[in-house]
C-alpha cells in the first residue's frame, strides 16, 4: 500500500556545499539517502514530493560538518498481509517462484501455487497447467495475495499466493512471442 | 409474503449457533443453577412470535427475570440478529404500544388497567431483523467453510522447510538466502543439503514421525469438521436457500411499527378489545374480528399458476369512491376482470367485491355468483392443501422445539395455535363476504397450522388501512 507521509531526517552537509545553493545540495543529497531506502516501520521510501522544512543547521565539532533536520514529504510504499499485489516474476524453481512487485521480493511456494499447475525444469523453469493454457515463468506477470510479510530494519520480504480466486498469471509474454 | 420461511430460519440458526450459549452474568458464578444453556434459543424462538415486543413483556411471558432477558437481548444485538430500541415513556405512551400489540393479534395482552402510571419510565423494545439475520447466518456460514477449507489446503500458511541433515529448520522467508544457482531446490546454509518441504515430507513418508502424525491427524480432523459441519448445517443451508428469494419482512422502526399496528386496528373498528380469547374457543369464522387479519393476503396456487388474492373488504355503504392502492387494482383484476369493465371503473374494487350487499343488477350478481363459487372452489382446495403442509411443517417444527427445550415447548405450541385458529377465522371471513354457498365453510378449521404469521403483513396492512370499519358487519352476515 502506498502513503504519503511526512518524515524527518538530520542531514549532515561537508561545508564545501555551502554557499548559495546550499538549499539545493541539501535537497539533492536527501534524495540521494533516502530515496530507494527501506525502514521496517514506513516501508520503501519511493520518492520525495516536497520539502517541508530546512531547521537551522548546527556545526559539528571537529568536523565541520552541519547538520540540518529537514522535514520532508514522500510517497512511501508498505506491502501488508493480505494485500493483493501484482508482481513481475523474478526466478522460477522447484519450491516455488520469486517475485518482484517495485522494491518488494516476493516468494510464492510451490504449495500457495495451484494444484493443476506443475513444475517444468529446463531452460526456462516454469509452471504451467496441464493442457498448457496458464504458464508462469520468468517475467510473467502475476497477481498475488501477501500472506504473510517479514519486515527488518532495512528489509521487506513477502510471502505471497496465487491460490486463490483470481489470482495467477495476468500478462505472460513468452505466451505471446 | 410469509414470515413463516424467515422465523424457521432463525429457529434453526438459534438452535445451530446459540443453543449452547451461556448467558453468563459478571457477578453470577458459573453454577448449576446458573446454567441457562438453551436461554438464547427459547428467546429468540418466543420473538419469531412476535413483531416489536416490550422486553417487559416479552420477559414476563418467558417466566425470565428481566435482566438475565436483557443480557440475552444485548448479546443478539451484538450479533446483529435483534433491534433494540429505548425510549422514555409515559404510561399513555404504553398504552398505545399495547394497543398495537394486541391489533397485531400478539395476543399477549399483559398491561392491565391497574398498572398505568405517571411517572417516566424507560422501557426497552426489541425485534427481530430478518434482513440482518439472513444476512449475519450466510455470512457466519461462510466464514466457518472458509477457515476450515483455507486450513485443509493450507492456504495462507508459509511453508517450512527442513534439512535432512542436520535438521534445520526454515521458513518460506528464508527463501532468498537459500535458492542456489545451481539447481532448483533450496540448500541448507549450514551443510548445503537440499531442503525438504513440510507438506512434501508427509505425503512422502505415511509412516513418519509424531510431528507428522500430529499434522496428518489434524488435517483429518480438519476434514470430518468440514464434512460434519456440511451435514449438520444441512437443514439451515437449505432453509436458507428457501429464503434467498423471498422478500424479507420488514416491520420498521417501532414508532412506524405501532402507527401502522394502530391504524390498522382503528381502521377496523376497534382497538385493543381484541384478544386472543375469543379466537381461541374455535370459533374459526366469523366470529372474531381481527384488526389485522380482516385484511390479511393469502397466497393461493392453482393449477401451478400462483394466484394472489386480496381479503376483500365488502363496503356495504360504498358511498365515498376510494382510492385503492395500486397493489389491491392488480391484484383485484386477476380475480373478476371483466366484472370491472361491466360494472366499475377498476378503481372502486371494494364496491365491486361486494356486489351482493349493494344494488346491483341481478343478473350480474347471478353470473358473478357463479363464476366465484367456481373460483372459491378451486381455491379452497387448495387452501386446504395448503395447510395440510403447513400442518406437516409445524409439526416437524414442534419435534424440533420439543426435543430442544421440552419445557418451552408447550408454550410454543399454544400460543402458535391460537394465530393457526385465528387465520383460519380470516380465510373464512373472506368466504363469508362473498355470502353466498356456504358449503365449504363446513370444512374443519385446521388446527396446527400455526406459526404463519399472516397477521404480520404489515406492509400491506399500512396502505389498506383506509378501508372501511365493517367487519363486523358481514362477518355476522
Ligand atoms: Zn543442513
Amino acid at each position: 500500500m502506498f502513503f504519503h507521509i511526512t518524515l524527518e531526517r538530520n542531514m549532515q552537509l561537508h561545508p564545501r556545499h555551502f554557499g548559495p545553493h546550499l538549499r539545493e545540495k541539501l535537497v539533492a543529497k536527501l534524495m540521494k539517502d533516502v530515496e530507494g531506502t527501506c525502514s521496517g516501520r514506513h516501508g520503501f521510501v519511493v520518492a520525495i514530493t516536497n520539502v517541508e522544512d530546512i531547521g537551522k543547521g548546527l556545526i559539528r565539532e571537529g568536523t565541520g560538518f552541519v547538520t540540518f533536520p529537514v522535514k520532508y514529504q514522500c510517497v512511501a510504499f508498505r506491502p501488508f498481509k493480505g494485500e493483493i499485489l501484482e508482481a513481475v516474476v523474478t526466478m522460477v524453481n522447484k519450491m516455488g517462484f520469486f517475485a518482484e512487485a517495485g522494491p518488494v521480493q516476493i516468494f510464492v511456494s510451490n504449495h500457495l501455487i495451484p494444484d493443476d499447475m506443475e513444475f517444468q525444469s529446463g531452460d526456462m523453469p516454469n509452471y504451467t497447467t496441464s493442457d498448457g493454457s496458464v504458464k508462469i515463468q520468468k517475467d510473467s506477470e502475476v497477481r498475488l495475495k501477501i500472506i504473510g510479510t517479514r519486515v527488518d530494519a532495512t528489509e521487506i520480504f513477502c510471502i505471497g499466493t496465487i491460490k486463490d480466486d483470481f489470482l495467477g498469471v495476468i500478462n505472460d509474454p513468452g505466451a505471446a512471442s | 409474503m410469509s414470515l413463516e420461511p424467515f422465523n424457521r430460519l432463525v429457529r434453526l440458526a438459534a438452535r445451530a449457533f446459540y443453543d449452547d450459549i451461556t448467558m453468563k452474568g459478571d457477578n453470577q458464578p458459573k453454577a448449576g443453577r446458573g446454567d441457562n444453556r438453551g436461554m438464547a434459543v427459547v428467546v429468540l424462538d418466543a420473538l419469531t412470535r412476535r413483531q416489536w415486543v416490550r422486553e417487559e413483556d416479552l420477559a414476563k411471558a418467558l417466566k425470565l427475570h428481566s435482566k438475565q432477558l436483557r443480557r440475552t437481548l444485548r448479546f443478539f444485538e451484538e450479533e446483529k440478529l435483534v433491534t433494540r430500541d429505548h425510549r422514555k415513556e409515559t404510561a399513555k405512551c404504553a398504552k398505545v404500544f399495547s394497543a398495537a400489540v394486541a391489533a397485531t393479534g400478539d395476543g399477549q395482552k399483559i398491561l392491565k388497567e391497574g398498572e398505568e402510571k405517571t411517572k417516566l419510565h424507560t422501557h426497552s423494545y426489541c425485534c427481530l431483523d430478518y434482513a440482518q439475520v439472513h444476512d449475519v447466518v450466510r455470512y457466519r456460514l461462510h466464514r466457518m467453510k472458509k477457515k476450515l477449507k483455507d486450513e485443509l489446503d493450507s492456504r495462507n500458511t508459509i511453508q517450512e522447510y527442513t534439512c535432512p541433515n542436520c535438521g534445520k529448520r526454515y521458513s518460506a522467508f528464508d527463501a532468498l538466502q537459500l535458492v542456489s544457482l545451481t539447481d532448483d531446490y533450496f540448500h541448507c546454509e549450514n551443510c548445503n543439503g537440499e531442503l525438504v518441504a513440510e507438506s512434501d515430507k508427509l505425503a512422502a513418508e505415511e509412516m513418519g514421525d509424531g510431528d507428522d502424525n500430529a499434522r496428518r491427524r489434524r488435517r483429518e480432523k480438519l476434514k470430518d469438521m468440514l464434512q460434519k459441519m456440511e451435514e449438520q448445517l444441512k437443514p439451515l443451508t437449505l432453509q436458507l436457500a428457501r429464503v434467498k428469494d423471498l422478500p424479507v419482512p420488514e416491520f420498521g422502526s417501532l414508532q412506524a411499527w405501532e402507527a401502522r399496528a394502530n391504524a390498522a386496528a382503528r381502521a377496523s373498528g376497534d382497538s385493543s378489545a381484541v384478544d386472543s380469547t375469543k379466537s381461541s374457543q374455535g370459533q374459526g369464522y366469523g366470529g372474531t374480528p381481527m384488526p389485522f387479519l380482516g385484511e390479511t393476503r393469502v397466497e393461493v396456487a392453482l393449477s401451478g399458476v400462483e394466484v394472489k388474492e386480496e381479503d376483500t373488504e365488502s363496503d356495504t355503504k360504498a358511498t365515498a369512491v376510494k382510492v385503492l392502492p395500486p397493489w389491491m387494482i392488480k391484484q383485484g383484476m386477476n380475480l373478476t376482470k371483466e366484472q370491472y369493465g361491466e360494472v366499475m371503473p377498476v378503481t372502486k374494487m371494494d364496491e365491486s367485491s361486494a356486489p351482493i350487499d349493494d344494488k346491483k343488477s341481478k343478473d350480474l350478481k347471478e353470473d358473478e355468483k357463479s363464476r366465484q363459487d367456481e373460483y372459491l372452489k378451486a381455491y379452497y382446495e387448495a387452501l386446504v392443501k395448503r395447510q395440510k403442509e403447513q400442518e406437516d411443517a409445524l409439526k416437524k417444527m414442534q419435534q424440533e422445539s420439543e426435543t430442544s427445550r421440552a419445557s418451552k415447548s408447550d408454550f410454543s405450541n399454544g400460543d402458535s395455535e391460537v394465530h393457526a385458529e385465528r387465520q383460519v377465522g380470516m380465510k373464512a371471513k373472506r368466504e363469508d363476504d362473498e355470502n353466498d354457498d356456504v358449503e365449504w365453510e363446513e370444512s374443519p378449521p385446521a388446527g396446527n397450522t400455526g406459526g404463519t404469521y399472516k397477521l404480520a403483513d404489515l406492509n400491506v396492512e399500512a396502505n389498506a388501512s383506509s378501508d372501511d370499519e365493517d367487519d363486523i358487519d358481514w362477518e355476522e352476515g
